[in-house]
């Protein structure tokens, strides 16, 4: 039973690694690609940068240009430098070619937002008080030891991976299964890496692919939908009888994680002239900052540092 | 100065062991001070005890558990502290299913069960006399919350017939002071006395005379209620401590715990 559930896995694996693969190119292309400058929700200015941001949508043709970066003006060499140099800046391209469907998607996700799990969300914190409902993110983090040891191995981590390893057992050990994060305190300093299979690809040099806003899940690109189709496997309570269990606690978990940062999303909406550009934007420039955090070796962030990085956690 | 403490701390140690009497408890008391940060916080533990003793109904019990548990607390200026464990034990009394007839035979002597889940609750406070020595007591509760049970099978006079003995309501309650000494690195010594009681329901079904518990419903008691503790408390690294704890009576338990204070 467990043999034929992993050759499965290996299987949609193998094909979702194809895929993406095959549509890696995307986002290199001058043609199709997305070229946003550093100014949205760039450190200095936050989340009301967004707003502030100049647009040239060329609807149709599935590409998206945004000024100032304009490389056809360039001869192939001046492109190449300065796209080098604004890649140093933070600028960041991402190709969406599946606007129209993003955009419903969007809609989809927005009202889904404002309909039901806000609103299920504040009744959820009146209810719990917070050193709760900040008890349970730590369990369900904690849940997420394998998939963020696994990434680090990956990524040839081994230092990552090792404290991931040492997070879990303190937290699982001396932290009430995970309720309490003891590892994270100043003596142990055992930070939670922000790892991923989208990140651990795109350490790899392979691109976002194309933007895509899946229902529910939310913003993500091709390259990412594998780490959302990989977590999945990597979820602990995905093994459980019967299956809406699992389901269950990933809408449990994701009311709980809402109820911790009611206020984030509007923030980023109110600010921004277009929410749909605004969130896209801020999702490749967080994507793209976790990828070059890691080559660089940076230590990671602290979890949630800022409000955008926390609606994609 | 460190080896006169030294010494008297391990005479006070063994005066306790030697003249504090016997009973059992269902868990480590740890050092009388508490171990949370000053300014207040908490620290989580994990650990094992094995503990033994009598139980008493007309006919001696011997009751060994082995218990692994997960300990929190919160507690504030070194004075005072909460806590709570929760843990996972196993269940043996001697002679339970001991044939009381000479014409009985019974499969087994030893009452047997594992996975009983307990938990713990308890307080303590401490007042430092100076800055080695100091003095507290504590109290502290446990009740086990799954009922325990184990089957036998008699054969009087040719036939067989089958028994089923539940335990239920194991529970036990705990007050005692200690003396303790701070010495090298922080490293705490401790022990003194202290009462207690424990009791449990067992039940046999059906009733079996010829079987020793296996004759009615009755309620087991700890058989003395007066007993000793001494133990260490280290600290290892970046927090975490080894504590280390005897307690005796007419049998000896002992455990011990990894605590990181945080």
């Amino acid at each position: 039973m467990l043999s034929s559930k992993i050759r499965m896995m290996r299987r949609i694996f193998f094909l979702i690694f194809l895929i993406a693969l095959l549509g890696a190119g995307y986002a290199h292309g001058d043609d199709t690609a997305l070229m946003l400058h550093k100014s949205v929700l760039s450190d200095e200015t936050g989340a009301a940068a967004a707003s502030e941001t100049v647009w040239n949508s060329e609807e149709g043709t599935g590409e998206t240009h945004m000024s100032p970066v304009a490389p056809k003006s360039h001869d192939d060499e001046e492109a190449i430098d300065e796209e080098e140099e604004g890649q140093e800046m933070g600028e960041v391209t991402i190709a969406d070619p599946l606007e129209f469907f993003n955009r419903a998607m969007f809609q989809f996700n927005d009202k889904l937002y404002f309909w039901v799990v806000k609103p299920v969300a504040q009744g959820y914190s009146k209810v719990v008080p917070e050193i709760g409902r900040s008890s349970i993110k730590n369990f369900f983090s904690n849940l997420g030891f394998p998939k963020r040891f696994i990434s680090c191995l990956f990524q040839a981590d081994f230092s990552g991976a090792a404290t991931e390893l040492g997070r879990f057992v303190v937290n699982t050990v001396w932290g009430i299964g995970g309720l309490l994060d003891p590892a994270a305190n100043k003596d142990l300093s055992l930070q939670k890496q922000n790892a991923d299979i989208g990140q651990t690809l795109g350490r790899y040099g392979l691109g976002h692919g194309f933007y895509v806003v899946w229902p529910v899940f939310g913003p993500s690109s091709l390259r990412d939908t594998i780490d959302i189709v990989g977590e999945h496997f990597q979820y602990p309570f995905t093994y459980t009888d019967p299956w809406y269990v699992g389901p269950s606690v990933r809408a449990c978990e994701s009311v709980n994680s809402a109820s911790l940062r009611i206020g984030d999303y509007e923030a980023l909406k109110e600010a921004a002239i277009d929410p749909y550009v605004a969130l896209r934007n801020a999702y490749a420039q967080y994507r793209q900052k976790m990828v070059q955090k890691k080559e660089k070796g940076e230590a990671p962030a602290p979890d949630g540092e800022k409000p955008e990085q926390r609606i994609f956690q | 100065m460190t080896k006169i403490n030294s010494g008297a701390i391990i005479l006070s140690v063994l005066v306790m062991i030697v003249f504090c009497g016997t009973a059992f408890a269902g868990g480590p008391f740890g050092s009388p001070q508490p171990l949370s940060k000053e300014s207040g916080g908490l620290r989580t533990a994990i650990g094992y005890w094995h503990y033994e003793d009598k139980f008493d109904d007309g006919t001696d019990h011997v009751i060994r558990q082995n218990q692994v548990y997960s300990e929190a607390a919160y507690g504030k200026g070194k004075a005072w502290e909460a806590y709570g464990r929760i843990g996972l034990s196993d269940l043996k009394i001697s002679n339970a299913f001991r044939s009381t007839q000479p014409s009985t035979t019974t499969s087994k002597r030893d009452f047997e069960d594992n996975w009983n889940v307990f938990g713990t609750l308890g307080v303590k406070g401490f007042y430092p006399l100076n800055e080695i020595f100091g003095i507290g007591a504590f109290v502290q509760g446990t009740y086990f919350f799954r009922d325990a049970d184990d089957n036998v099978y008699e054969t009087a006079g040719g036939t067989s017939s089958h028994m089923k003995l539940r335990v239920t309501d194991l529970w036990d309650v705990n007050f005692g002071m200690g003396l303790q000494a701070t010495v090298w690195r922080d490293t705490k010594l401790y022990a003194g006395p202290y009462i207690y009681y424990a009791e449990a329901r067992v039940s046999p079904s059906p009733d079996t005379p010829g079987i020793q518990l296996g004759r009615r419903d009755e309620t087991l008691q700890n058989k003395t209620n007066v007993g000793g503790f001494a133990g260490i408390d280290v600290p290892i690294a970046k927090g975490f401590r080894l504590n280390m704890e005897g307690q005796y009576s007419e049998r000896f338990s002992a455990g011990a715990a990894i605590t990181l204070v945080y």
